[in-house]
Formats: structure tokens, C-alpha cells, sequence
């Protein structure tokens, strides 16, 4: 165990910086063509993302043809944190970059890797990730959009929800059933869709802040035509790739989350003394100590964060990594919620959005109130919280199913 | 960077363990609980001596082993896993840095072969900041004369050495402040009849107690004291967290393996969600608390200058995660737990004794306000 990093990864950080220094878009630049949905790449993110791509910095732990450098987990780790520190995300296609390319990178075949992971690698193009259903949510398995093969194609009808970015998505990486006859699980397939496909309609769902940029969709899919081609892996196996990312990313995929909820600490310390002058000392002595509670949550979810990450660079099973997503996510909807009532009846007025309008990028932005009504979305989405604690509670506790 | 534990540390953990399941099974607490055989305690001591446990953080020049805070760390953790009766924590967590820092050299030999045994009385009214310290340190002659008395100090009745923290009259806060080398049989020490005896505390009344010069530890009124008194409650604190979360575990993994045994409507009683929810909210609780005692640890092996809130932090966490794991310990137990026979409730009043001992999670998230800014 030890806090210092070898001189060889501060190396590496100081080499990212100046790369970072001299590459990174200008705040102003993002500014004036913000990201409106987890779709939408603007022309600078385009540039930059291809930049990254080029250099070697996308993704640091992949060889130079895709985009890296061949580092190792602490360099990646290290990575991370210089990224968020510059407030420039890699790219604005969280899901494509993070799931949609390595998942095809992995189990499609050579030609579905030039036409659709690389581009997005490239960041010429953006996906879209179709798993949730109006009836199926956390029981995913339970979908039923239906792909029936036709000659050369696949002819595929149903209805996904919660699909982010799908408002402006060049294809979408679809979960779909195509055996009726078996066991939930064993009946599914991942087709790729391109979203300006004939039968595909996309309505976005405003959220309840800041409606005005909705990153979350409905797509209704009625008799879509997709070559057979487009399948990734084999047929009825998508279940088993529903988890395929990034696997060296894997013990650090809490490295933007603990990031922003640092940043969010920062802001609320700085708040703090302003929301407590108001108050006498009995009550600023309440608020005070929510504030510290939250102080000593976040660096627990940095250190658990490190622990996890320790080992499993080193090969083992790292049973903090299932706690990160349930804890991290709790932790930043406290954070808000703690903001929002320190800051007394001036919290319900709406704020402007931050001129960099990362929305879909899940930085602290907006008011403490409707930071906590966001922070939602990270308690509900990717398994909610009740399903975490299942999950923890099987599978790293080893109890019994229900 | 690298918050795992190194091959020796891994093999160290799991050697300790081992002896202590051989040497301090349940039967050993509950001799301590319910006779008035000391047999098994004191065997116990001398098993760790044996082992040169009492060694392991002292540098070698002083006939220690000359591994660090982490190393000690791993034993307190061992120890506090089965709420093992011993001079440890108080000789080597709170004790052993302060000889060290004054460079004791003979007292550190002797500590280091198990032929001493000793603790730190620095609480006060209750309270463990050291600016309540009211206890007054003179001159007289060429020594010092203390005065003053001295609240829950662990072992405080039965350590032949104490160190006591005293100020210059006249001084507050931290300035002025020293500590003293005392032996037993100078200071008036009132057992308190505590609900844990493997944690035993004293009340000691100092009454004009006289204390060579040779016997200063940190003298009163060195600029470098202050700073020397405070590494050493950093570490104080910091060693009673990772006990405290240790002990945690231990209730954590006592109650996870009942709910899995344990059948009622025909299945096991930790396959209905209700309890699922709680264990998984309590191994939450264990890793929190657990990783953010590592870091402070981290902090006073390397001298790292977030010691002080990272110490806090630990205290603090582990007082938060004794709250929910010793209530939950219990009420998922049942009526077995709430039983003397069953061994469950030396873990739990461990846990309690731990969280009560160098601040609770309030105390130290009060001391946090201030570090961290948000008081003055």
C-alpha cells in the first residue's frame, strides 16, 4: 500500500497535461456549439475526439491502430483523472465510445469494425445503446422487440424507451428478440440499426430539468429492414454480451463519477459559508455537519474507488466495484439534496444552464435543486439502486435468490 | 498509488489470523467476560510476545522488527477481528509513537522484547481534543510535577507505564502542551466497571505527582511538541478506527453467514429481500469505513499532510458504520443474539468501546468542520 505514484506515471501525467495544454478544445469553443444530447457530437467535438484518436489518447490502453498507446491500469487510471480535471470529456458519445465500439470491437465481425466501431473511434459518427423497453427496465431480459430473419435481412418491430442520444445517433446498437421459444435469456440478439432507417421513429422524452435538451428517447421500430449482416456475434447470444466495455476500463469506469462529485464538494464548500450566514448558530451548526458528512462520503468513494481499482490491476476480483455505482450515485443525490436545503427558499429558482451546456455529459451544472432532480438519473438508470443491492447482496455476498 | 496490501502485508494478515484462531478462540473473551482467571489473557500476551507482535512497529536500532504503521495496522485489525483482550492497542498504538518521537531508546527495547506494557492518558472530562487538556505540568527543582486527572484511559488501571499529556499552566489550545512518562505506582487509578472488559478503562488522579527529567517525553513549551502530540493521536485514532471497523466485519460476517443458515418459512431467512437490502447497506458501510481507515494509515506511514482530516475521516466512518452494523448485527440475529451465551455480543460491545474511545463520529466530524474550513 501507498499513496505516491511511481516517477515513471507522473511521467506519463505530465506528458498528458502538456498534450492536454496545447490540444484541448478552448472553453469558448464548446461553448458556442454546446452538446445538446449524448447523440450529438458538434463539429468540436468531432475535431477533438479524432485528435485523441490520433495522438494516442482515446483510449491509452488500446494499441496505436486504435486510438491508444498500449498503458497500463494505473497510467489509464491516471488518465482519467487528468481528463476530468480539464473538464473535456474524450467524446460526447459516452455510450458509443464506452460500450457501443469496444462491444463491437470485440464480438463483431472485420467489416462491422471498419463501418461502425472505427467511425466512432474517429468520432465521425455517434450510437445510440437500445435496451430498455416500456416493459422491460430492470428485468432487461424481459424485451420483446422482435427481429424475424427474411431472406438477407432481419425485419425488426417494437418499441424501446429511455434510449439516450437516440435523437441524433447515426446507428443504434439494438437488443432485440429473436427466439420466442426459449428462456428469456437465451433468446436475444444485438443487431445493428442505422438510425435513418425507413420504420424508425424517434421521440424524445424531455426530462424533468431543463426540458429544453432532452438526451432520452422513445424509438418505435415498425417493419425496419436491416441486412443480416448487421448481426453482432452469434445469434441469440446477445445476453452474454449485454456487459461487453471496456475491460481494462473496468475498474475505473467510477473515476468520472467520484470527478464530479469532488467538483460538486468544491462547489458546495465554497457555497457553504454564503447559504449558513443567514443562519443563527444552532442551525448552522446542523447545516455544517451535513456538509462534512458529505465531505467524508466522497473521499470514502475515492478511496473505495482505489482499493477496487488495486485489485483488480493486480488480477483479482475486485468486490468494491459493485459497490461503486450504488454508493457514488447515492452520495451526489445527498450532495444536491444537503446543497439544496443549506440554501434555504432561494433553491427553487430555476438557474441558466452553464454556458458549456455539457448536459449530457453529467457535470455539476444548473442549481442544487436541479442538480438533486438530475441525480436522479444516475439512482435510476444502468440497474437502480434496489437492483445494486441485489446484485451485491447475490452475487459478491453469495445470498440466496429470492 | 496502490491501496492494496503487499505480499508480506497479505502473509503477515494471514499468519496473524491463523495464530489468533489458535490463540484467541471466543473461549479466551469469555474467560475475560465471566471469571476471574486472568490465566488465559495473560497467555494469550505471552503467546504475541512470543511472536514478537509488540516489536513490529519499533525501529530496529531499539530491537524491533522496523516495519511501519502499516504492518501495526494489520495486527490491530487482527485483534480487533476477535475482540482480543491484549496490552496492544494501548502499548503500541498509543504508547509506542510517543517514546519513539522522544527517542526513549530503553523503554522502547523493553516494549519491544513484551516486558513493557503501557498506554496514553490524554482524554479529559470526557473529551479527546487535546486543548481540553486541563492536567498542569511545573517545574520543580530539576524535574516536573503534574496535577490534574485523566478520563477513559484504556488499560489505564493495570499499564505499569503511563504517558501522560500535561500543559504549562497558564497556556490553552494546543500550545504548551508536553507529556510525561509516569509509572503506575505513582498515580491514584480507579477502574471504571466498563461493559466491555476487553477494553478496559481507568480513571487516574494525578496529585502533585513528581516526574524526573529523564522521564519528560515531549517537554512543555518545545515549540516541537504540539505537533510531536498531535502525529501521535493522529495515529491513536487512526489505529482504534481500523480496530473498530475490524470488529465491524466481524459482526458483518458473523450476521451474513447466519442469514444463510438460518431457516424460516422454509428458506433461508437471507433470501428475502427485506435482509438482502441491509446486508448489502452493511458490507457498504464495512468497505467505506474499511477504505477510508487505510488511507489515514496511508497518510501516517508516508507522513502524508492530510493526516489530520484523513484520521478524522477514518474515526469518523468508523463510528458510522459500528451504528449501523452492531444494531443490524443484532436485530438480524434474532432473540439468539441477544443471548450472553451466544459470543455475538463481545463483537458488538467491541464495537461500541471502540467507537467511544478517541471520539465518536460527531466529535471528529466536529473537528472536520473546522479543518475543513467551514468553522473557525
Amino acid at each position: 500500500m501507498r499513496l505516491r505514484f511511481d516517477d515513471s506515471v507522473e511521467a506519463f501525467r505530465s506528458e498528458l497535461r502538456e498534450w492536454l495544454a496545447a490540444n484541448r478544445p478552448t472553453p469558448a469553443a464548446m461553448a458556442a456549439e454546446p452538446s445538446v444530447s449524448t447523440g450529438h457530437a458538434p463539429e468540436w467535438a468531432r475535431r477533438w475526439t479524432r485528435a485523441m484518436f490520433d495522438a494516442g489518447w482515446l483510449v491509452p490502453g488500446w494499441p496505436p491502430e486504435l486510438g491508444g498507446r498500449n498503458a497500463g491500469p494505473i497510467e489509464t487510471l491516471v488518465y482519467m483523472e487528468e481528463l476530468a480535471k480539464e473538464r473535456v470529456p474524450r467524446t460526447t458519445n459516452v455510450q458509443g465510445l464506452g460500450i457501443v465500439a469496444p462491444s463491437i470491437l470485440d464480438y463483431g465481425t472485420p467489416e462491422q469494425v471498419s463501418a461502425y466501431a472505427m467511425p466512432i473511434l474517429r468520432g465521425e459518427v455517434t450510437a445510440c445503446l437500445g435496451m430498455s423497453e416500456p416493459g422491460a427496465g430492470s428485468d432487461l431480459a424481459a424485451l420483446s422487440t422482435r427481429a424475424v430473419r427474411d431472406g438477407d435481412n432481419f425485419v425488426i418491430n417494437g418499441q424501446k424507451v429511455w434510449t439516450s442520444g437516440a435523437n441524433y445517433a447515426d446507428f443504434c446498437y439494438l437488443f432485440c428478440r429473436t427466439d420466442t421459444s426459449v428462456p428469456k435469456h437465451k433468446g436475444i440478439s444485438i443487431i445493428l440499426v442505422d438510425m435513418h432507417t425507413p420504420g424508425i421513429t424517434v421521440r424524445p422524452l424531455p426530462e424533468i430539468v431543463h426540458p429544453e435538451h432532452p438526451d432520452l428517447n422513445e424509438v418505435f421500430l415498425t417493419d425496419v429492414v436491416v441486412p443480416a449482416s448487421n448481426l453482432v456475434g452469434e445469434l441469440n447470444n446477445g445476453w452474454a454480451m449485454a456487459n461487453g466495455s471496456l475491460a481494462h476500463e473496468r475498474g475505473m469506469v467510477w473515476v468520472s463519477g467520484v470527478m464530479n462529485l469532488e467538483e460538486a464538494l468544491e462547489k458546495l464548500l465554497r457555497d457553504a459559508p454564503t447559504f449558513t450566514a443567514r443562519m443563527d448558530e444552532a442551525e448552522r451548526v446542523l447545516a455544517i455537519d451535513q456538509v462534512v458528512q458529505i465531505a467524508i462520503d466522497t473521499m470514502a468513494a475515492r478511496c473505495l474507488g482505489y482499493r477496487g481499482f488495486a485489485k483488480l490491476a493486480r488480477g483479482g476480483s475486485a468486490p468494491e466495484q459493485a459497490l461503486m455505482k450504488l454508493y457514488a450515485s447515492e452520495v451526489r443525490q445527498r450532495l444536491a439534496l444537503v446543497a439544496a436545503e443549506i440554501q434555504g427558499a432561494d433553491a427553487v429558482e430555476i438557474g441558466t444552464v452553464d454556458p458549456d451546456g455539457h448536459h449530457a455529459i453529467d457535470e455539476p451544472q444548473g442549481t442544487w435543486l436541479e442538480q438533486y432532480f438530475h441525480s436522479f438519473a444516475n439512482t435510476i438508470s444502468a440497474g437502480a439502486s434496489e437492483i445494486q443491492r441485489n446484485i451485491i447482496a447475490e452475487r459478491v455476498l453469495g445470498l440466496p435468490r429470492s | 498509488m496502490d491501496f492494496e496490501f503487499s505480499d508480506d502485508q497479505l502473509d503477515l494478515r494471514d499468519n496473524a489470523r491463523r495464530v489468533l484462531a489458535a490463540e484467541c478462540p471466543p473461549s479466551v473473551v469469555r474467560s475475560v467476560y465471566e471469571g476471574d482467571d486472568t490465566a488465559p489473557q495473560a497467555d494469550l500476551w505471552a503467546a504475541l510476545v512470543r511472536l514478537d507482535w509488540p516489536a513490529i512497529g519499533i525501529t530496529e536500532e531499539h530491537g524491533g522488527m522496523g516495519l511501519g504503521f502499516l504492518e501495526v495496522g494489520i495486527v490491530v485489525e487482527e485483534l480487533g477481528r476477535v475482540a482480543a483482550p491484549s496490552p496492544f492497542l494501548a502499548t503500541v498504538t498509543q504508547l509506542m509513537p510517543l517514546l519513539s518521537s522522544a527517542g526513549a531508546a530503553e523503554h522502547l527495547t523493553r516494549i519491544a522484547d513484551g516486558s513493557l506494557t503501557g498506554t496514553l492518558a490524554v482524554g479529559e472530562h470526557g473529551r479527546w481534543d487535546l486543548a481540553a487538556v486541563d492536567t498542569t505540568a511545573r517545574r520543580a527543582g530539576t524535574g516536573w510535577v503534574l496535577d490534574g486527572a485523566k478520563t477513559h484511559v484504556l488499560d489505564g488501571a493495570t499499564a505499569p507505564e503511563v504517558a501522560v499529556v500535561a500543559r504549562l499552566d497558564g497556556t490553552s489550545g494546543i500550545d504548551g502542551l508536553g507529556a510525561f512518562l509516569v509509572p503506575s505506582e505513582a498515580i491514584a487509578a480507579t477502574p471504571c466497571t466498563v461493559m466491555d472488559p476487553t477494553m478496559p478503562l481507568a480513571t487516574l488522579a494525578l496529585d502533585s505527582v513528581e516526574v524526573a527529567t529523564d522521564r519528560v517525553l515531549l517537554e512543555p513549551g518545545d515549540p516541537r511538541s504540539p505537533d510531536a502530540l498531535e502525529r501521535a493521536i493522529h495515529g491513536a485514532t487512526t489505529a482504534m478506527a481500523l480496530s473498530t471497523v475490524a470488529t465491524c466485519r466481524a459482526i458483518f460476517e458473523t450476521t451474513l453467514q447466519y442469514a444463510k443458515d438460518r431457516e424460516q418459512f422454509g428458506r433461508p431467512i437471507g433470501s428475502f429481500q427485506a435482509l438482502k437490502h441491509r446486508l448489502a447497506d452493511m458490507y457498504l458501510a464495512v468497505e467505506r469505513a474499511s477504505s477510508l481507515a487505510y488511507f489515514a494509515a496511508l497518510t501516517i506511514a508516508e507522513d502524508d499532510e492530510r493526516r489530520a482530516v484523513a484520521s478524522s475521516m477514518a474515526k469518523s466512518a468508523a463510528g458510522d458504520c459500528q451504528r449501523l452494523v452492531v444494531g443490524d448485527g443484532l436485530q438480524l440475529h434474532g432473540g439468539i443474539g441477544f443471548t450472553w451465551e451466544n459470543d455475538l455480543h463481545f463483537l458488538l460491545k467491541r464495537a461500541k468501546s471502540g467507537d467511544l474511545l478517541f471520539g465518536t463520529a460527531a466529535f471528529h466530524r466536529a473537528r472536520l468542520a473546522t479543518l475543513l474550513g467551514l468553522t473557525p
